[in-house]
């Protein structure tokens, strides 16, 4: 208990944080409610700082570097999207507290809410990272989602978010209804919540066997389910883009990353479970680990589905918000062909191991996705109703670079580094799903991977002709674009493509080979799969085969926990 | 001790007929009970209809008006105000009766009483964030 303890300080020192961060916007005195988002940016800091050099290892798990890695990514793209969602809570109230219009009152307030509960959200981002068993990681998944319904919800004071929230938040439910019963399979099936303890038992099972059994299949098959709504791929898909339209443009960039990360965390330790333990040297991986079958098909069919749906729908849009859900969709799919792919044998590194490079991927679309969202955020007109509108459709990015050159230099970056442009850091990272499904031996996958790439450049390039090379049409909503007054979100734009420019420019000085240096090596040793140790097998299953009625002989299974009755 | 195989799993009809047979007799019973009661006393009670029969409080004052009418907000405030101390308790109460059998001088023991200690903090800033909130003020 303690040793498990020690690898939680990152979560602790966050909700420590959020809990003081929920205490100073209450304040009287207007410095120490703007003390919110430092304080919750130093949290952030101190916790990932502490993620990086004080995660212990956690030799029992079969993906022992994740939490490591997952812990920092969430605290450094955290940041990013703090910045981002800084000015929002309590914009219009704060106004008409300096202009003396009311008087403050801590009830109608919302920063302290607002601010805190990003700070849950992240923590349970973290938890998520560092699951070891089904309930850990099912409250994990809850304390990311929760605080994000509420957050779309208080985004804006408009209908439209409370709209949002409340289809976001029936759909969340729902989807955590099915991971959940999905969970309850799996411990029904092999009697245990613990991960490892799963996996052996599956394993232990199929060389038994000689296949998965089927209600742990079932299992398997919801929670994936399930995830999929956090992840918004296909069968889940449907509130991506309303729920994104409808949330502020910081929230909407929050939610592109938050639970899209703790989705991928949870699929991949859900998946290493059973999954990776397949390794016949003949089967369909050629030695490199592959998924039982139907599992392996239903992800591949959510993959293709998903990067097909959500380019061909995004193309469709006319509002940049609903292309870039859709596009949040269909990069799921990318991602999917590399959990398909899988860690690989034990030690593999970067291009060759998926689970890698989807770490490596959502490092790369956390920074471009939320840079492509602050300039959203960073772009606001008063309407003839004198109602603030911020960007959203295309006819207010059209010649961006007239009034705004930076930002629209950082949008067309951000595009073109979501398509993948090659010398930006998407292309990089889109590099290792390719090679680790070739790797796993998923050649269709890996094609229709690229034909969508192509496809997805159709849309990408339009947000960057847009805002590069057109002029302002006649409807005046470009001219009226003036830019919010929050430095931070400008701050998370010009930070986020930065680091996108650098990570690819520092490696290439440093005249090493692309994937040898950080941050694509700390991806690379994030994903990395241990062999499980062996376990002993101890499933609490009612001893099957008897009749009912017959003398137990005290060989049964449950013979361990209850003393066999006369 | 043995693994159970994919052939033995309750996955076929013969195995629920012998396991979970009792539990389908239970809840047919139950739902037997439930519907032969309001079906018999149907048959064999006394029924009479009538305005003041039919009234909700047939013995009672007469009701007034409708009974959807808003209700303050404040009483759900105090509902999850309630809750946040009732957990509190319900998670102290354990901890407090295994606290003899806890020494503080090894590392476990430290750790179970920074646990508590951490817990009543997040307890403590419930309340302190409920007080700023003014739940607590009833004008």
């Amino acid at each position: 208990m303690t040793e498990k303890l020690a690898t939680l300080w990152p979560e602790i020192i966050l909700f420590t944080c959020a809990c003081v961060v929920m205490l100073l916007g209450l304040s009287e005195r207007l410095g120490v409610r703007r003390l919110c988002a430092p304080v919750s940016a130093a949290g952030l800091l101190i916790a990932g700082l502490f993620a990086f050099y004080k995660t212990p290892v956690d030799p029992a798990a079969m993906l022992p570097n994740l939490p490591v890695f997952g812990k920092v990514l969430a605290a450094g793209i955290g940041l990013l999207i703090l910045g981002l969602l800084t000015g929002i809570p309590d914009r219009d109230y704060e106004a008409r507290v300096a202009q003396g219009r009311t008087r403050f009152d801590p009830k109608r307030t919302i920063r302290s809410e607002f601010y805190a509960f990003f700070l849950f959200s992240i923590t349970g981002l973290m938890l998520c990272a560092g699951a070891t068993n089904l309930i850990w990681l099912f409250l994990a998944l809850e304390l990311t989602s929760l605080p994000t319904y509420v957050m779309v919800a208080l985004s804006t004071q408009r209908d439209k978010s409370l709209e949002a929230a409340v289809k976001y938040f029936f759909l969340g439910a729902m989807a955590a209804a099915v991971f959940l019963f999905g969970f309850v399979l799996l411990y029904g099936a092999t009697g245990s919540v613990e991960l490892a303890q799963i996996g052996a038992t599956l394993r232990h099972q199929a060389s038994v066997e000689g296949g998965i059994n089927p209600i742990a299949l079932a299992g398997l098959v919801l929670g994936i389910l399930g995830l999929c709504f956090k992840i918004a791929a296909v069968p889940m898909h449907f509130y991506t883009p309303d729920v994104y339209q409808g949330a502020a443009s910081p929230v909407a960039g929050m939610l592109a990353f938050v639970p899209k990360a703790a989705g991928f965390f949870a699929l991949m330790l859900l998946l290493t479970a059973p999954g990776w333990g397949w390794m016949q040297p003949g089967g369909p991986g050629g030695g490199h680990g592959s998924l039982p079958t139907p599992i392996g098909e239903i992800l591949a069919i959510i993959a293709v589905a998903s990067m097909t749906l959500g380019n061909v729908l995004a193309i469709m849009q006319t509002s940049v918000k609903r292309l870039l859900a859709y596009s949040s969709i269909a990069h799921s799919g990318y991602m999917l062909v590399a959990l398909l792919a899988g860690p690989g044998r034990p030690g593999t590194l970067l291009p060759e191991n998926g689970y890698s490079a989807i770490l490596f991927y959502l490092l790369s679309y956390g920074l471009t996705s939320t840079a492509a969202f602050a300039v959203l955020a960073l772009l606001e007109r008063k309407g003839p109703d004198g109602q603030v509108h911020e960007a959203d459709d295309f006819a207010d990015i059209r010649g961006l670079r007239k009034k705004h050159p930076a930002l629209a230099w950082v949008l067309a970056l951000s595009a073109l580094g979501l398509m993948g442009f090659p010398p930006l850091l998407g292309f990089f990272a889109k590099l290792p799903l390719f090679a680790s499904g070739l790797a796993g031996g998923h050649l269709v996958l890996v094609v229709i991977l690229g034909l969508n790439s192509a496809v997805a450049a159709f849309y990408y390039l339009r947000i960057v002709s847009a805002a590069l090379l057109e002029s302002p049409d006649a409807s005046g909503h470009a001219e009226g674009m003036v830019q919010t007054p929050f430095r931070g979100r400008a701050l998370a734009g010009y930070v986020g493509v930065l680091a996108m420019v650098a990570m690819v420019v520092l490696p290439l000085l440093s005249a090493g080979s692309f994937l040898h240096v950080t941050p694509a090596s700390w991806a690379s040793f994030g994903g990395t799969y241990k062999d499980a140790a062996p376990l002993a097998i101890a499933p609490r299953l009612p001893s099957p085969a008897k009749p009912m009625g017959a003398a137990p002989t005290g060989e049964g299974p449950m013979s361990e926990d209850a003393p066999a009755r006369p | 001790m043995t693994i159970p195989t994919i052939s033995q799993l309750p996955t076929t009809l013969a195995y629920a007929n012998n396991a979970y047979l009792p539990i389908l007799l239970l809840l047919l019973s139950a739902i037997l009970f439930a519907v032969g009661n309001v079906t018999i006393s149907k048959f064999l009670g006394p029924s009479r209809k009538g305005k003041v029969k039919d009234a909700t409080y047939e013995s009672g004052v007469n009701p007034i008006g409708s009974a959807r009418k808003r209700f303050n907000v404040r009483f759900y405030l105090i509902a999850m105000v309630f809750l946040v101390f009732d957990i509190e308790i319900i998670f102290l109460f354990p901890w407090a009766v295994t606290f003899r059998n806890l020494d503080m001088t090894t590392v476990d023991g430290g750790v179970w009483l920074g646990r508590i200690f951490f817990f009543i903090f997040t307890t403590i800033v419930a309340y302190v964030y409920g007080y700023r909130k003014g739940v607590f003020k009833f004008d």
